[in-house]
């Protein structure tokens, strides 16, 4: 049975989710963009040749400035330790996404890893969201 | 060393580092008069991250960096525990191990 203390409130849980989707799209764009410097070229390229050969940078870096402000935000309402598991289930978007969009391939036992990822988290988000934090009540 | 070898050492750098990193962007809601401080100390171990995580990219698909950067779930409720004081349950800590262990099944077979 739910706590009082177990409840997310939907302030938390719409940031969480909004951390899990905003992860999912740096990871995949991110490695779709890395995908289309050859590794030899890359190392020798500046931050603004790379920008300019591939756009798709600009998109993530976009994305990641999002994912921090909205970090920053779910921070102040939640413990670390309960927040961070919480957005593992971005390996279950990820490795589906992976799959979908970039052709990858997938064993089942990582199908039973996904499975022991979405437990843990059932398991984190039953363990109460916050301990004492008087002074970020109201942020 | 190996491309494989080298893109998990790479990987494995990034988590440890992200680790810290969100443990200050923690700590800056914590102590409030130096918020600036912690915020900007956090982003720039957010950054280094970045740094290594894209070198990792070159050598590892997707599909096995992302799960073993997934570690840094662990480091960083490790380190809120130990550093922030954060109160970590039994039950919390078992979600934990299941999320690592359900990651190491994700990476092994990869």
């Amino acid at each position: 049975m739910l706590t009082a203390r177990s409840r997310i409130p939907i302030r938390l849980f719409l940031g969480l989710a909004l951390a899990i989707v905003l992860d999912t799209g740096v990871q995949l764009l991110w490695k779709t963009a890395v995908d289309s410097v050859p590794p030899a070229a890359s190392m020798t390229l500046t931050v603004e040749t790379a920008i300019l050969q591939q756009p798709l940078f600009i998109v993530v870096g976009a994305l990641m400035i999002a994912q921090l402000l909205n970090w920053l935000k779910v921070l102040a309402h939640a413990d670390l330790s309960y927040a961070k598991p919480i957005t593992s289930l971005s390996y279950v978007t990820v490795s589906v996404g992976s799959v979908i969009l970039l052709g990858e391939s997938i064993h089942l036992l990582q199908v039973a890893g996904i499975v022991m990822v979405i437990a843990g988290v059932w398991l984190v988000s039953r363990s109460g969201h916050a301990g004492a934090q008087p002074e970020m009540a109201d942020r | 060393m190996s491309e494989i070898a080298l893109g998990t050492l790479l990987v494995t750098m990034s988590t440890l580092v992200e680790g810290m990193g969100q443990t200050l962007l923690k700590k800056s809601w914590l102590d409030l008069r130096r918020r600036a401080l912690w915020v900007t100390l956090g982003v720039a171990l957010l950054l280094l991250d970045i740094v290594f995580y894209s070198g990792a990219l070159w050598f590892l698909p997707v599909s096995t960096a992302f799960p073993i950067s997934g570690l840094s779930f662990a480091v960083a409720v490790v380190f809120s525990w130990w550093l922030l004081s954060e109160t970590v349950t039994p039950t919390r800590w078992a979600g934990v191990i299941l999320i690592v262990g359900g990651a190491s099944l994700v990476v092994a077979f990869s």
